[in-house]
């Protein structure tokens, strides 16, 4: 009965070995969040910004 | 007699002073406007003006004029809703790249390239959104 168990598991991790092979990545994982950020702060801002700039012609030569 | 006759004189002095200032005025304007026509000075992306060639040291002037008054009305709006002048800056130059450069003029985007409006749109930094 033990025997079985240990063959079963040794079984298991001779077939998990064979399946998956999980290998550290040499880099770092970067996950770059700097862009939706902005892009998010610069949704809110766009009204603001349109009127600003039509609000200010004086800074906004043609 | 006198007084009102002094009173002319002021009033007189101040109409010329006006006529001075606004002169002056339309002066700045049009060699900003002279410069941006002719691509010497465009909009950049981070919202301040530029020089793609040398300028003269008039121009110069009131081109950093125009910047340093863009940049306190930058703050006062960022004050207002809590983000950096960047933010504000960065926004605006989406802003004045998608609506106020003309064809033939200049814009500078954030790859530090100077470009020559043409008749289509302007591919605008991802950031900008849509």
């Amino acid at each position: 009965m033990k025997q079985a168990a240990l063959l079963l598991a040794l079984a298991a991790s001779a077939l998990l070995a064979g399946c998956l092979q999980i290998q550290a990545p040499d880099k770092p994982i970067e996950i770059n969040l700097n862009v939706n950020v902005k892009q998010e702060v610069i949704l809110t801002l766009k009204k603001d910004a349109a009127d600003l700039v039509n609000n200010n012609p004086e800074l906004f030569p043609q | 007699m006198m007084l009102s006759l002094k009173n002319l004189v002021l009033a007189g002095a101040a109409v010329l002073l006006v006529g001075a200032a606004d002169i002056a005025y339309a002066q700045s304007a049009g060699t900003v406007s002279t410069a941006l026509s002719s691509g010497a000075v465009g909009e950049q992306a981070d919202g301040y003006l530029g020089f793609r060639s040398t300028p003269s040291g008039t121009l110069r002037g009131e081109v950093d004029a125009i910047n340093i008054k863009r940049r306190e009305a930058y703050t006062n709006l960022a004050t207002q809703r809590g983000v950096t002048v960047r933010d504000v800056a960065v926004t605006v130059g989406c802003e004045t790249l998608q609506k106020r450069v003309a064809t033939g003029r200049s814009y500078l985007l954030p790859d530090g390239v100077w470009r020559t409006k043409a008749e289509d749109p302007i591919a605008l930094p991802a950031y900008c959104g849509n």
